[in-house]
C-alpha cells in the first residue's frame, strides 16, 4: 500500500485489549502504515470471541475469523503485541502519551512446540476460568485449542513447587523458564485505544434467580462453552448437576439487564445470543423443548429479525412474554421457573431439566477502574468519547453493549480518529 | 376479553392515581417481575401488572371496581424487584385510596377527609358539633356539659363534665350514619367486583349467591385475624405484629364500648370501673397494645422512605396513636387526680373518637370492610381453586 501524504511513522497507536474490537483496530490502522502496540492482559489474544462456539446470525465458527485476523497480525511487522500484561500508568496529553505497562512473566518462552509435555507431567490442577470454572486444567496448560500465541502458560498457582520443577524437567526445548520476572516496559504513543471489552454481568447478584444455588441454572456463556467443541464437554450440552442432556431448557432474558436494580441499560446481544443458543440445543437434541422468557424480543435490523422468525416457526420453541422472577426446586435436578404471561394474564410454573440465565454485559471498566486520568465515564462505567479532543478513546463493548458486527464497525472508525489524533499533531 | 377493545384513557384519573403516591406509574415497561415476585397473587390473573398497564392507560372502570387492589397487602416485594422503580405496591396503595373514595358518598366528606387543607375545619368539626349541641342543651335545661363537674365519692368522673347521654346523642346517630354509607357504598362496589371478575374470567360463579358468599367471609376472617396474608410477605413482613396490635387493640376496645354501654344502659352502672375489673384489664391493655401498634407502624412508615407515605397514610395513623395516647393520658390524669388536664384530654380523645366513627368509610380505615368484603368475594369466586 502506497503511503499516505503527511507522513505516517510520526508517531504509534496503542490499543488496550486484544479482542474482536482490539484487533480490529490494530490492523486497521497497522495495515495503513501505523506502528500499532497491543496490550493483552490474558495469554491469549481473541477475548470473548475466542469462547464462542458461533457467531450469529450466520452461525460460522468465530475461530474463523480470528484465525484470520491472527494470520494478518503475523504477517504485519508494524504491530508488536503484549499477552499477560496491564497497563499501569498513563501520562500525557494527545499525540504524545507515555504509558508503562507491566509485562507479567508467563514462564514459557518462545522455544515452546505445544508438544504438551509439561502438562502431563504436572499433577496439580486448577480452575479453568476459560470455561467459567466448569472443569479444570493442569498447572501448566495451553489456555484453549486456538490459543494463539500459541504457546503454554505455567499457572503463578504451581510456581515454587515440585510440579514447576516436574514441568521444567519434562519440557525437551528449554521452553520452562521458572525465573521470568515481571517487566515494566515505557513505551510513547501519540493516541491510545481502549478495547478493554466486557464481562458478563455476576449471576449470583440475580437473588431471585437462583445461580450458585441450583447447579442447572446457568448463563448464557457457560452455555455458549458447554456447546463449544473446546469446551469442557467437547461441545455436548449436558446439564451440570449429573451430565445428562436436557429434555427442556429455559432461557431467562433480562436476567439482570435492563433493571436498576442491576445493570439499568438494554446489553443489546442476549436476545440474540438465546436464539442462537436455542439453534444449539435443537440441532443436539431433535426432541428437546426450549422456553425462552423474555419481556421484548429485540433483534434488531432485518438479518436479526429473519433469524427470530425462522427460530419462531420452530414449533419446540415456545416465547413467553414475561420475565423469570422466581425459581423452585423441582426435585432430581429439575428446576421450576415462575412467570407470568402478560398475554393472557395466566402465571405459568414451567418445570425444566436446564435454566440459561441470559446475563448481559458490563464493561470491564466498571470493575476495575482503568489508570487513565482525564476519561469520561457513564454510570455504568462505559467509556464516553470525546472526539474533539481526541488522543484516547474508547471502542467495541468498552464503549457501549454492542455485537460483533458493530464492535468491528466501530473499531474501524476509532482507528481513523486514533489516527487523525496524530495527524493534528 | 373482546377480541376488539377501545381504550378510551381517563388522563384525569391517571393524573390522579399518580396524585395519590403512584408517581411511579408510567416508568412501567410491563415486564411481569411483580406478579411473580408477589407472594399473595393468584395464578389466575395475577396482580399487579394488570393493574400496572390498567392505571397507565386510564381504565378507571377496570380499577376501582377489581377486588385485586384490595387483595394486596402492600407488601412491597414487588417494588423492591421491580427492575424500572415503578413501585407497583405504591401504584396499587394509591388506586385503593381512589376506590374508597369512588365508593364512598358523599363526596364532599370524602374529598375533605383526604384533603390535608381541610385537615383544621375537621379537627374544628367535633368540637363545635359537641359545644354547640351542649350548650343548647344546657339553655334547655338539661346540664350534660358541665363545666364545673362535681366528684363522685371524692373522685373524679369524665361523665360529670360530659355526659354519656351527650356522648351517645352524638355517637349513636354517628354509627349509624357510618354504616349507612358503608352499605351504600358496598352495595355498588359488590355488583361491580363481580361484574369485573365476570368479565376478567377470574371467576365461575354467574350470580352471588348470598349463603356461598357469607360462607367465604366466614372462612375469610380467621385468616384476617391470624394476618395469615401479612406474614407472607418478605419484604415489609415486620409491619405484621404491630398491625395485629392495633387491630385486636380496637377489637378489644369495642368489647369494652359493648359492655360499658350494656351496663349503663341496660343495668344503669355508671363508670369509672375499678382497675381490678376484668373489663378495665381488657381497655388498659387494648389501649398500650394500641399505642404500641400505631407507634411502631408510624415508625416503620418513617424509615421507609422508598415506599410513598401519602397524607392519608398518616392522617390515620396519627389519628389511630392520638386516640391511644388521649384514652391512656384521660385515664392516668383522672386517677392523678388532675381534674383539669383529664377534662381536657378526655374532650380532646372525644374528638378523634368522632374523627374515627364520622370519618371511617372515608379514610384509609375503609380498608377494614372493603378488603374483607373483597378477600370474601375472592374466596367466593373460586378463583384460587383453580390453579394451572
Amino acid at each position: 500500500m502506497s503511503e499516505a501524504q503527511g507522513a505516517p511513522f510520526s508517531g504509534s497507536i496503542m490499543v488496550v485489549g486484544g479482542g474482536i474490537s482490539g484487533l480490529t483496530t490494530a490492523l486497521e490502522a497497522a495495515e495503513v502504515g501505523y506502528e500499532v502496540f497491543i496490550v493483552e492482559k490474558n495469554p491469549y489474544l481473541g477475548g470473548r470471541v475466542a469462547q464462542l462456539k458461533q457467531y450469529f446470525p450466520k452461525l460460522c465458527p468465530p475461530t474463523c475469523g480470528l484465525e484470520i485476523n491472527f494470520r494478518r497480525i503475523k504477517d504485519n511487522p508494524r504491530i508488536k503485541f503484549f499477552t499477560l500484561a496491564d497497563v499501569e500508568k498513563v501520562s500525557g496529553s494527545p499525540g504524545n502519551y507515555n504509558v508503562s505497562i507491566k509485562l507479567n512473566p508467563r514462564y514459557v518462552n518462545e522455544n515452546c512446540t505445544c508438544c504438551g509435555a509439561c502438562a502431563e507431567a504436572c499433577q496439580t490442577e486448577i480452575s479453568n476460568e476459560f470455561n467459567f470454572g466448569m472443569d479444570k486444567t493442569r498447572g501448566a496448560f495451553l489456555p484453549h485449542e486456538m490459543a494463539f500465541p500459541s504457546r503454554y502458560v505455567i499457572s503463578p498457582q504451581i510456581l515454587g513447587t515440585e510440579d514447576a520443577k516436574r514441568c521444567k524437567e519434562a519440557c525437551g526445548y528449554d521452553a520452562v523458564d521458572l525465573d521470568m520476572q515481571p517487566k515494566t516496559l515505557d513505551l510513547n504513543v501519540g493516541a491510545i485505544v481502549w478495547a478493554t471489552g466486557w464481562e458478563p454481568y455476576d449471576a449470583s447478584k440475580i437473588d431471585n434467580l437462583g445461580f450458585g444455588q441450583y447447579p442447572n441454572i446457568i448463563t448464557n456463556m457457560m452455555l455458549e462453552r458447554l456447546a463449544a467443541a473446546n469446551g469442557p464437554t467437547k461441545g455436548q450440552i449436558l446439564r451440570p448437576s449429573d451430565s445428562q442432556a436436557p429434555k427442556s431448557v429455559a432461557f431467562v432474558q433480562c436476567a439482570g439487564s435492563r433493571d436498576e436494580n442491576h445493570l439499568p441499560y438494554c446489553s443489546y446481544i442476549c436476545c440474540m445470543a438465546s436464539l442462537k443458543h436455542a439453534t444449539y440445543i435443537r440441532e443436539q437434541y431433535p426432541d428437546a423443548k426450549v422456553y425462552i422468557f423474555y419481556i421484548d424480543m429485540r433483534a434488531p435490523g432485518y438479518r436479526y429479525e429473519k433469524f427470530y422468525e425462522k427460530i419462531k416457526t420452530d414449533e419446540n420453541v415456545e416465547f413467553i412474554k414475561g420475565k423469570v422472577a422466581a425459581v423452585e426446586d423441582a426435585g432430581s435436578g429439575q428446576v421450576t421457573v415462575v412467570a407470568e404471561d402478560a398475554v393472557n394474564g395466566e402465571k405459568i410454573h414451567q418445570t425444566v431439566d436446564m435454566v440459561v440465565l441470559a446475563t448481559g454485559m458490563q464493561p470491564t471498566a466498571a470493575n476495575a477502574k482503568l489508570p487513565a486520568a482525564d476519561m469520561n465515564y457513564t454510570d455504568d462505567g462505559f467509556i464516553i468519547n470525546d472526539l474533539d479532543k481526541g488522543g484516547m478513546f474508547a471502542t467495541g463493548c468498552a464503549n457501549r453493549p454492542a455485537d460483533v458486527m458493530m464492535s468491528n464497525q466501530n473499531a474501524t472508525g476509532i482507528a481513523l480518529k486514533a489516527i487523525q489524533t496524530m495527524m493534528k499533531r | 376479553m373482546a377480541d376488539k377493545y377501545l381504550v378510551q384513557p381517563d388522563i384525569d384519573f391517571i393524573n390522579k392515581v399518580r396524585a395519590n403516591g403512584g408517581e411511579s406509574l408510567k416508568k412501567c415497561f410491563q415486564c411481569a417481575t411483580c406478579s411473580v415476585a408477589c407472594p399473595i397473587a393468584p395464578d389466575r390473573k395475577p396482580f399487579p401488572r394488570k393493574e400496572m398497564i390498567a392505571a397507565s392507560w386510564g381504565l378507571k372502570d377496570k380499577l376501582l371496581c377489581s377486588p385485586d387492589i384490595w387483595l394486596c397487602h402492600n407488601c412491597g416485594d414487588c417494588s423492591t424487584l421491580c427492575p424500572r422503580g415503578a413501585k407497583p405496591g405504591d401504584v396499587m396503595a394509591s388506586l385503593r385510596m381512589m376506590a374508597i373514595n369512588e365508593y364512598a358518598t358523599p363526596k364532599s366528606v370524602a374529598n375533605a377527609v383526604n384533603d390535608r387543607k381541610k385537615l383544621p375545619l375537621l379537627i374544628a368539626l367535633p368540637a363545635i358539633v359537641f359545644i354547640v349541641l351542649g350548650l343548647i342543651l344546657k339553655m334547655l335545661g338539661i346540664n350534660w356539659l358541665n363545666f364545673s363537674p362535681e366528684r363522685i365519692h371524692g373522685e373524679i368522673a369524665h361523665a360529670q363534665f360530659f355526659s354519656t347521654w351527650l356522648v351517645d346523642l352524638v355517637f349513636i346517630p354517628l354509627s349509624i350514619w357510618a354504616v349507612a354509607v358503608f352499605a351504600l357504598g358496598l352495595k355498588r362496589f359488590i355488583a361491580d367486583m363481580h361484574k369485573n371478575a365476570v368479565a376478567e374470567g377470574k371467576t365461575d360463579k354467574e350470580t352471588i349467591d348470598v349463603k356461598g358468599f357469607l360462607s367465604a367471609l366466614v372462612r375469610v376472617i380467621p385468616q384476617i385475624l391470624k394476618h395469615n396474608k401479612f406474614s407472607e410477605c418478605s419484604e415489609n413482613n415486620d409491619r405484621a405484629t404491630p398491625h395485629m396490635m392495633v387491630l385486636f387493640s380496637f377489637i378489644g376496645l369495642l368489647i369494652v364500648t359493648g359492655v360499658f354501654f350494656i351496663t349503663l344502659y341496660v343495668f344503669g352502672i355508671h363508670g369509672p370501673y375499678s382497675q381490678l375489673n376484668p373489663i378495665k384489664i381488657l381497655a388498659n391493655i387494648s389501649g398500650i397494645a394500641l399505642i404500641i401498634g400505631a407507634a411502631l407502624l408510624i415508625r416503620q412508615r418513617m424509615n421507609k422512605p422508598d415506599e410513598v407515605s401519602t397524607y392519608k397514610d398518616w392522617y390515620l395513623l396519627w389519628l389511630v396513636l392520638g386516640l391511644g395516647v388521649t384514652g391512656m393520658l384521660a385515664e392516668l390524669t383522672r386517677l392523678a387526680d388532675a381534674a383539669f388536664l383529664t377534662y381536657l384530654i378526655y374532650f380532646i380523645h372525644l374528638m378523634l373518637v368522632f374523627h374515627l366513627i364520622a370519618f371511617l368509610p372515608f379514610s384509609k380505615l375503609a380498608h377494614l370492610v372493603y378488603r374483607t368484603v373483597a378477600m370474601a368475594y375472592n374466596e367466593y369466586s373460586g378463583r384460587e381453586a383453580k390453579k394451572a
